[in-house]
């Protein structure tokens, strides 16, 4: 939409319609000024009352850093706002970000950030000594470099929890010193890269990277670099890559909370191989060794499968013959990826958006959690006005630049890898051979008694703080209030003798379903209040509810409690619990403005039925 | 390009930079319009250099007093093409 259109939308005074267009236009937006006109439109439409209908969440950011913040921030809190981040913004004066975090009554302290974003100046970075010292003193130097900035980004985590955004250096681009560029490890080239080598390798997990060496990378140093901007206002680059900067500060400050996607949803014919298999045959597709397009296909499927092995569910969804479909990936002897590896396969002549509906149920999952690719726009086409929630990608064209497309689509971006990533896809299949064998069970009691479940609640531990924020960041359906917390948070919470904080783990005898569920509480005035309840869809009907409630019930007891109570706020996601306290024996209290309250005696408590075995470690 | 012709296509910069944009003139300057504040002095200065094809040199569009000398310099650069 040009911004001509956004114009009138904004003087026509609609603000869905303005905000919708706004959004889509700022993402797309390739150009500095494009988005600087863009966020001036969306100030003027605040300062005229036409407000976002529907806010996401709020931040509270502080920009620090030692080149100009201005207009990097204007950038930054515009991609925020635009996606419906509210943006509470402090920014630090210009190159004093040292004092200001080491100063306790600074006005960064009175602000009280969320998120810290620091930036030193690539400018700045540079070996101090002589060209000719030995290794040895670039090395500690670099160090140093590295451990000063690291202890800054302790200390402000340590006095405001915030999580901290630290940036790297950019590369110099120009060709100075030569060939010794690259022996010397004085010269500013490895210098840098070895400050960022130590910025990396030795962060907490409260810091996030935000790699300003691989975005000057990627849009190439000389596109990066703007001496000019230096000296005029002091500018970290040029103005296209402070559009790169924002957009990945904007990225990363929306994945501390966001959900990822979980499934690759994917087409075969043209997608996965060469071809189309009804016409040519599995002899006549192009996967393997055999021709440069049989390379890129396989070279893809290698893509898809090394995604598996790191969290992400695959499936399949094409207009194909069942059992044709099967036989391709069972005989081809080039092909990289097995059925083994799809948690659900549908090959079949119905529309694939019906398809993709189907494999959510079955799955347990959120249709906003899937995206799918296929080589056939109007597939594409099909899917985002049928199913708007899937996210979509068009692998059209050039089969090398496959893989390429799917990793720039940033859907599978993992926040951090986890033991239960590696397992998930085993997992989900099992699933699938639990509800074959629920089919042929008589009852639901005697199904749940033959899986021969055992569970282990426990306070939560350091070691499963990344699944635990990953869980509280990704549940939608199955989660009573959908309160977010960072791995900083869930750290205090731990340790905070106010709460109960209990996780539940499940096995039963098709496999290991990990960590599921989990529980925080405020033990207040005899009182456990509960302000997370969830659980992972994937273990829905299992009594797990039962068996935590049960468990819940007797640790709050043995911390002097007489009541629990329960809140449930509604999303447009979780009606699945509208109605779970009540389940669960709890009797309507208010209804407030945090939404529907509950409450538990628990002097009248009779723990519940469950068929898991209680086995705490 | 004439002073004239530099003019008539800063117009339509302006127009797509402010939301509501003013006549450009030879006269015209930041202090004359509510919506050029530095933001939009910036937005603005990036978009002339993409539209013209043109690279300003550090310090020099700071030292323009109007929409005249702006466009001056903007016809000086272009000749050095």
């Amino acid at each position: 939409m040009a911004l001509g259109d956004l114009k009138q939308l904004l003087l026509a005074g609609e603000p869905r319609a303005f905000w919708d267009a706004l959004r889509t236009a700022s993402a797309s937006a390739r150009d500095f000024s494009e988005l600087i006109a863009l966020s001036a439109l969306r100030k003027r439409a605040q300062a005229r009352g036409i407000v976002r209908p529907a806010e996401v969440g709020r931040v509270r950011l502080a920009v620090l850093g030692g080149s100009s913040l201005y207009p990097l921030h204007e950038l930054l809190t515009h991609l925020l706002e635009a996606e419906g981040v509210g943006c509470d913004l402090h920014t630090g004066e210009f190159d004093n970000y040292a004092a200001e975090i080491r100063e306790a009554d600074s006005a960064l302290y009175a602000f009280a950030p969320e998120v810290v974003l620091l930036l030193p100046a690539a400018q700045r970075c540079h070996y101090p000594g002589k060209l000719a010292d030995p290794r040895d003193r670039a090395e500690a130097a670099a160090k140093a470099v590295a451990d000063e900035l690291l202890e800054l980004a302790a200390l402000v985590h340590e006095r405001t929890r915030a999580e901290v955004l630290l940036g790297n250096f950019a590369l110099p681009a120009r060709r100075d010193l030569g060939e010794l560029r690259a022996r010397l490890p004085t010269s500013t080239w490895n210098f840098r890269k070895r400050v960022n080598a130590e910025l990396a390798l030795n962060a907490p997990p409260y810091v996030r990277i935000c790699d300003l060496e691989f975005l000057a990378y990627r849009s190439g140093g000389l596109a990066t670099e703007d001496p000019g901007a230096w000296f005029e206002s002091k500018q970290p680059g040029s103005p296209e890559f402070l559009l790169e900067l924002a957009r990945e500060a904007a990225g990363l400050i929306r994945d501390l909370r966001a959900a990822a996607k979980k499934v690759l949803v994917l087409d075969l014919d043209n997608t996965l191989w060469g071809g189309v298999l009804a016409d040519d045959g599995l002899e006549g597709v192009e996967i393997g060794d055999t021709s440069p397009r049989s390379e890129a296909f396989k070279a893809f499927q290698r893509y898809v499968l090394g995604l598996k092995q790191r969290g992400v569910l695959l499936a399949v969804c094409s207009k194909n013959d069942t059992v044709v479909a099967e036989r391709a990936f069972r005989e081809h002897p080039e092909m990289v990826l097995a059925l083994g590896d799809f948690v659900s396969f549908k090959a079949n002549w119905e529309p694939k958006s019906d398809n993709l509906r189907r494999m959510a149920e079955e799955l347990g999952l959120g249709l906003d959690s899937f995206v799918f690719a296929d080589d056939n726009p109007a597939e594409i086409e099909i899917v985002r006005q049928f199913t708007p929630a899937v996210a979509t990608l068009l692998l059209d064209g050039d089969p090398a630049e496959f893989v390429g497309k799917l990793a720039d689509s940033r859907h599978f971006e993992p926040r951090s890898i986890t033991a239960e990533d590696v397992e998930r896809t085993a997992q989900y299949r099992a699933e699938s051979a639990r509800q074959a064998s629920l089919g042929s069970a008589a009852d639901m009691a005697s199904y749940l008694g033959s899986l021969e479940m055992r569970a282990t609640v426990r306070p939560f531990a350091e070691i499963d703080v990344p699944r635990l924020a990953q869980l509280i960041n990704k549940s939608n359906q199955f989660n009573l209030t959908t309160r977010r917390r960072t791995e900083g948070e869930v750290r205090e919470l731990a340790t905070n003798g106010e709460y109960l904080c209990l996780s539940l783990r499940l096995a039963d005898k098709f496999g290991d379903h990990g960590l599921v569920s989990i529980v925080v509480g405020r033990v207040r005035g005899g009182v456990l209040e509960l302000d997370t309840w969830l659980m992972s869809c994937r273990v829905l009907k299992r009594q797990v509810e039962e068996t935590l409630l049960n468990e819940v019930a007797r640790l709050a007891q043995a911390r002097g409690c007489s009541e629990l109570l329960g809140v449930y706020r509604e999303t447009a996601k979780n009606g699945m619990v509208r109605d779970f306290y009540p389940r669960m024996g709890f009797t309507p209290a208010v209804l407030g403005d945090e939404g529907a309250t509950y409450r538990l005696e628990l002097a009248t408590f009779c723990p519940r039925k469950t068929s898991i075995t209680l086995v705490n470690a | 390009m004439t002073q004239a012709e530099v003019l008539a296509k800063l117009q339509t910069i302006f127009d797509d930079v402010f939301l509501e944009p003013p006549k450009v003139v030879a006269a015209l300057s930041a202090d004359d319009v509510d919506e050029w504040d530095s933001l939009i002095h910036i937005s603005l200065i990036v978009a002339i250099e993409k539209a013209f094809g043109v690279r300003f040199r550090v310090g020099e569009t700071e030292a323009t007093k109007n929409v005249g000398e702006l466009a001056e310099l903007i016809a000086k650069r272009q000749l050095e093409k």
